[in-house]
């Protein structure tokens, strides 16, 4: 497994067609792995690994596309197109990649991470009784929230969302004003940067209709305390939840900071 | 030395210095003998009592121009309401949507008292004209071993929000400061609003030495945004995993 990070020169009209349809970009990062083909099994190597990517935008010039794959990607066409293709080397081609494994094997059960998810937060509803029921998009903080704190979710994904400590809550209990409990202040977890995407997506004969497809994604930044090593090491490299080839579903694990403030 | 701090905020405001018979002009901003008035009545002095008003008058007093507002003309042709006798005619100028914050240095003791006045005013406040009642209650606050200056530093900006969010991308606003001056201060304007006497028979007033400053104090709604829209964590997964090669 690797983990791949590549900068977009946000600035080159390459990288603006890639950034404005997640349905290009997947296609791009597809084709950074020679050895997939198109009429294979589509996501992956055989073991259920598949390749995950995410886009970070940190700031407007700040937008990093980070890959999770089974393979050694090569990013030289991402790098030609919506890169720095004449700052490039041989030692440093535009885009970094490093193993993953060696990383994966020191997740222990109890440690503690900081993580980062971009996931496409979906429940099933139907609006009345009879009818079929429809995927449909989480909306608000909260509830995006809830998604991730579903405990069948955290015990699948073999990590638990860490409690804030006492002193750092605004809320005394974690409830609202009817005594229930309310995980608006209670755990280390942050959601932001939703984006409503709606893009048009080709057909299998790449000339019938497009149909357009919509999706809401959001970002979470928290603490996770591992639950369950194997689980949680899936869980980096299959994903979790819906949308991954739409950039959702991979989460990166960061150290705490010498001393979390 | 304390400070007491008084938020001027109406539809209409009126602040004459110079302003005689028909023609009734306003300053751009509260003059001092308005406010000592103010504070006079609101403590329930006589207009004859100069004694008392003279402690009053040696406050030190400072306006920040937090909304500069609009000048309005008005054409007055009142006419008694039973008499029918037609007032003279006049031209009635007002501060439309201002909003100032005025300032009065002293003694505790004294400010203290006045702070009291304003909480339980024995003549309600009234912004330099009887018929512009404030919007909002005049007391801002005490401010306790301060001056004038830094007492109008710390005030937060006291503007409308429509007005604030002309402003809504510097972190500071510079807002005008009309101060009296300090004794042998250079570079002053005068302003006769120093009151003498605000007896019926011969209201007076003295020239006052006035400097223009400006304070810089945070925007309100800039910190407000600062604080709610999340910034973005640091997250750098490469970090933690092993060079290659």
């Amino acid at each position: 497994m690797y983990l791949s990070r590549f900068r977009f020169n946000t600035a080159r009209p390459g990288a603006r067609r890639l950034l404005s349809s997640p349905q290009s970009l997947h296609a791009a990062v597809m084709s950074s792995f020679p050895h997939l083909l198109p009429t294979g099994s589509g996501s992956g190597a055989a073991d259920g690994a598949r390749v995950l990517w995410r886009l970070d935008r940190n700031a407007a010039a700040e937008v990093l596309l980070y890959v999770v794959s089974p393979d050694r990607p090569d990013m030289t066409h991402l790098v030609e197109q919506a890169g720095w293709p004449a700052a490039a080397t041989t030692e440093a081609p535009g885009w970094q990649s490093r193993p993953y494994i060696p990383f994966l094997d020191r997740l222990t059960e109890g440690s503690v991470w900081a993580f980062r998810l971009t996931a496409n937060p979906v429940h099933q509803i139907r609006r009345k009784e009879g009818e079929p029921t429809k995927r449909t998009a989480h909306l608000t903080p909260i509830h995006q929230m809830d998604w991730l704190l579903n405990p069948q979710r955290q015990e699948r994904g073999g990590f638990l969302i860490c409690e804030k400590p006492a002193d750092k809550r605004l809320l005394p209990s974690g409830t609202t004003h009817h005594n229930r409990p309310h995980h608006g202040d209670r755990y280390e977890l942050m959601v932001r940067d939703q984006r409503n995407l709606s893009f048009p997506k080709q057909g299998p004969d790449n000339t019938s209709k497009r149909h357009q497809v919509t999706l809401v994604t959001v970002t979470y930044d928290g603490l996770l305390t591992v639950t369950d090593a194997d689980r949680l090491r899936a869980t980096l490299t299959q994903g979790l939840g819906k949308a991954k080839a739409y950039g959702c579903g991979l989460m990166t694990l960061v150290p705490l900071p010498a001393k979390a403030g | 030395m304390s400070v007491l701090t008084l938020r001027l905020d109406g539809p209409l405001q009126a602040w004459g210095a110079s302003a005689r018979f028909a023609r009734r002009t306003t300053e751009s901003a509260p003059t001092k003998s308005g406010i000592i008035g103010m504070l006079a009545a609101a403590r329930g002095m006589d207009r004859g009592d100069d004694t008392e008003l003279a402690r009053l008058a040696a406050l030190r007093f400072a306006v920040r121009i937090d909304q500069p507002g609009a000048r309005v003309r008005d054409y007055q042709t009142a006419r008694h309401q039973i008499t029918k006798v037609s007032m003279p005619v006049s031209e009635r100028y007002y501060l439309a949507d201002a909003v100032f914050v005025a300032a009065v240095e002293g003694e505790d003791e004294l400010v203290d008292l006045l702070d009291a006045a304003l909480r339980a005013p024995i003549h309600a406040p009234f912004l330099g004209r009887r018929s512009c009642p404030p919007a909002r209650p005049v007391r801002l606050g005490v401010h306790h071993e301060t001056d004038l200056p830094q007492a109008l530093r710390d005030e937060p900006w006291q503007a409308a929000p429509w007005y604030r969010k002309k402003h809504d991308r510097q972190p500071t606003v510079p807002l005008t400061v009309l101060r009296e001056a300090r004794l042998g201060e250079n570079g002053a304007d005068f302003l006769r609003d120093q009151p003498l006497s605000y007896a019926a028979e011969h209201r007076r007033h003295a020239l006052r030495p006035v400097v223009t400053e400006t304070v810089e104090v945070p925007h309100p709604d800039v910190q407000a945004a600062a604080m709610t829209t999340m910034r973005v964590p640091e997250h750098d997964p490469l970090a933690a995993l092993e060079e290659s090669n």
